[in-house]
């Protein structure tokens, strides 16, 4: 506990990559309406789908500052969708990051990871809008195609988004794509 | 280390514990003893109650009763006349009390009692008019803090005293333990029936308390055992404490000129307002109606959790309205009640300051604040409405 908390606290006093992209990169936005805190998370992915930079800037308490700055050094070089998929899981994975957590702060830790799950969409939806291949691309992530779900939702007759992640890696990553999914598992039964 | 925190607690001035060491080692009698030890100790508690009267303004020192807190005082004195007069189920207060009356009385509206909150304005001021038109024919007690604790704004106890008088059969209790140290008192001039203060917060030790009840008051005994304090509060007295408390009321007595403190309070407070461009002032501006000691001020979008940090890096104690506990965290009350705007609340740190700060702690302070609030400026997220505050300021 004791080295945990020196972390923690280096991080607070000294945190790193504060302030913004200057609007190169992505943003994501975060808040917590039971403790008021804010918080917004920059990143930069280059051509190989990796975060190459992160910053953030937050009004929260001490152990939301720090983990926010160790998450912009922990997240450098992984893949954006790795990420996502990682920040979405049980929490028990950001604890293995960032350590053992304090008392009443998993909420802290929430508004964080949602806060670069955020930037993370904003890169996906961007990479959607702005895909010009034959196939319309609906899981940025995984690089899976409309016609690709399509196909799967229809042979297998699949009801939920959980099953066609199962089935074709959809929705697995940043989970941006879900409402898209969503749309066409509704008019499949059309 | 500069402490600034003197609303939280205060340092045990040394003639206090000069004055204790002795009922410490010799003088280790039972003021209930009838021998020699005894009968020492006993002259000792009586020569503090006499003290504390002095201070309070109060006409017979019999009206002071020795307890542990000032939580215990505010405690016995609601939950003590409510219960001898089970036909008075209505409560008069604030919605910017401490704790040990906000919560007490919210546990109360939640057994058997009704509740009427006063609302305070955004300078954290009552409407006296608004005392009246809630008083009723059940009302049992009104409690009215004299000075709040976080934004140290004084509400006028002569005149609120004075309504519940007029209009109503209710006893009048006040919360003292922040002013009390920080204002002249005279409680025998004024309408207050009981008056709880608390050692700590004017360099006594802590654990010991006391509670004014006016002559022509009973309560019944908070703690039910023995006749110590003329069968008030049982339980063998804190001999120790109670010197401590009597002698720290007679400091405070002698020191009355309260000029320097204030001379440092303003100081802080005019040059963090000129300099720091997010900083706002918490209560009201008048300064004739805070007390000399405490200035609450808020550093709008970021949080003041993380300015207290920084500033105890820096070996500088102060406090903050805005305290994330368990997730469940909201802005402190008396700021809410102040319908101070949310990102301002969070931003909000008190600077209290007592007897021993000189003005090489506010040179200091000074010295560094404004790097703090600077850094987390750079921080925060809201840089479009900061941009707007430089702009403005």
């Amino acid at each position: 506990m004791a080295e945990i908390s020196t972390l923690i606290n280096q991080h607070f006093l000294q945190p790193r990559n504060v302030g913004d992209l200057d609007n190169v990169g992505f943003s994501g936005r975060a808040g917590s309406i039971t403790c008021g805190a804010t918080m917004r998370v920059h990143v930069q992915v280059d051509e190989n789908h990796r975060i190459s930079d992160a910053k953030f800037q937050a009004a929260g308490c001490s152990f939301l500052v720090a983990a926010a700055s160790l998450l912009t050094e922990e997240v450098k070089g992984a893949l954006a969708a790795e990420v996502g998929a990682l920040l979405q899981s049980p929490a028990t994975t950001l604890t293995r990051i960032l350590g053992e957590l304090p008392p009443g702060k998993s909420h802290c830790v929430k508004l964080v990871g949602e806060g670069f799950v955020a930037a993370i969409r904003a890169y996906s939806d961007s990479v959607r809008d702005e895909w010009h291949g034959e196939e319309a691309l609906i899981c940025t992530c995984f690089c899976v195609s409309e016609k690709t779900i399509e196909t799967v939702i229809a042979t297998l007759e699949l009801r939920t988004v959980g099953e066609v992640t199962r089935a074709c890696n959809a929705g697995g990553g940043c989970r941006s794509c879900h409402s898209l999914i969503e749309d066409m598992l509704a008019s499949s039964g059309d | 280390m500069i402490y600034l925190d003197n609303n939280a607690t205060t340092r045990v001035a040394p003639e206090v514990f000069a004055a204790m060491e002795p009922f410490l080692t010799e003088h280790y009698g039972n003021p209930a003893s009838p021998h020699t030890l005894g009968r020492q100790v006993k002259a000792a508690v009586e020569t503090a109650r006499e003290q504390v009267a002095a201070l309070l303004g109060a006409a017979d020192p019999s009206e002071i009763v020795f307890t542990s807190c000032g939580s215990e005082s505010d405690n016995w004195a609601i939950g003590g006349w409510l219960e001898q007069n089970p036909t008075r189920r209505h409560i008069v207060t604030t919605r910017v009390e401490h704790e040990a009356v906000r919560n007490l009385c919210e546990h109360l509206a939640e057994i058997n009692c009704e509740v009427s909150w006063l609302e305070v304005d955004g300078n954290c001021e009552l409407n006296l008019d608004d005392l009246p038109r809630v008083l009723r024919r059940d009302t049992g007690i009104v409690s009215v803090m004299l000075a709040n604790n976080e934004t140290g704004v004084l509400f006028p106890m002569k005149e609120l005293g004075a309504i519940v008088r007029e209009h109503s059969d209710a006893v009048f209790h006040v919360d003292g333990v922040q002013a009390v140290g920080k204002v002249p008192l005279d409680l025998k001039e004024t309408e207050v029936d009981l008056f709880a203060l608390s050692g700590h917060k004017l360099h006594a030790p802590q654990g010991i308390g006391a509670l004014y009840v006016r002559k022509g008051v009973t309560l019944p005994p908070f703690i039910i055992g023995g006749a110590q304090e003329h069968g008030r509060r049982a339980g063998t007295s804190a001999v120790p404490n109670i010197v401590g408390l009597g002698v720290a009321c007679e400091l405070a007595r002698k020191e009355a000129d309260h000029e320097p403190i204030l001379r440092l309070r303003n100081r802080l407070e005019d040059e963090i307002l000129a300099r720091i461009p997010n900083a706002i002032l918490n209560g009201a501006s008048d300064r004739s109606k805070r007390l000399p000691n405490t200035a609450n001020i808020s550093f709008q979008y970021v949080e003041g959790q993380n300015i207290m940090m920084l500033l105890d890096e820096a070996g500088i104690c102060v406090s903050t309205g805005s305290a994330c506990h368990s997730g469940s965290h909201q802005a402190s009350p008396t700021l809410r009640a102040m319908n101070v705007p949310y990102t301002t609340a969070q931003g909000s740190i008190r600077f209290s300051l007592g007897r021993y700060n000189t003005d090489e702690d506010i040179t200091r302070t000074l010295a560094v604040l404004p790097g703090i609030v600077n850094q987390l400026m750079e921080m925060s997220p809201y840089q479009e409405e900061l941009k707007a505050l430089r702009q403005a300021g």
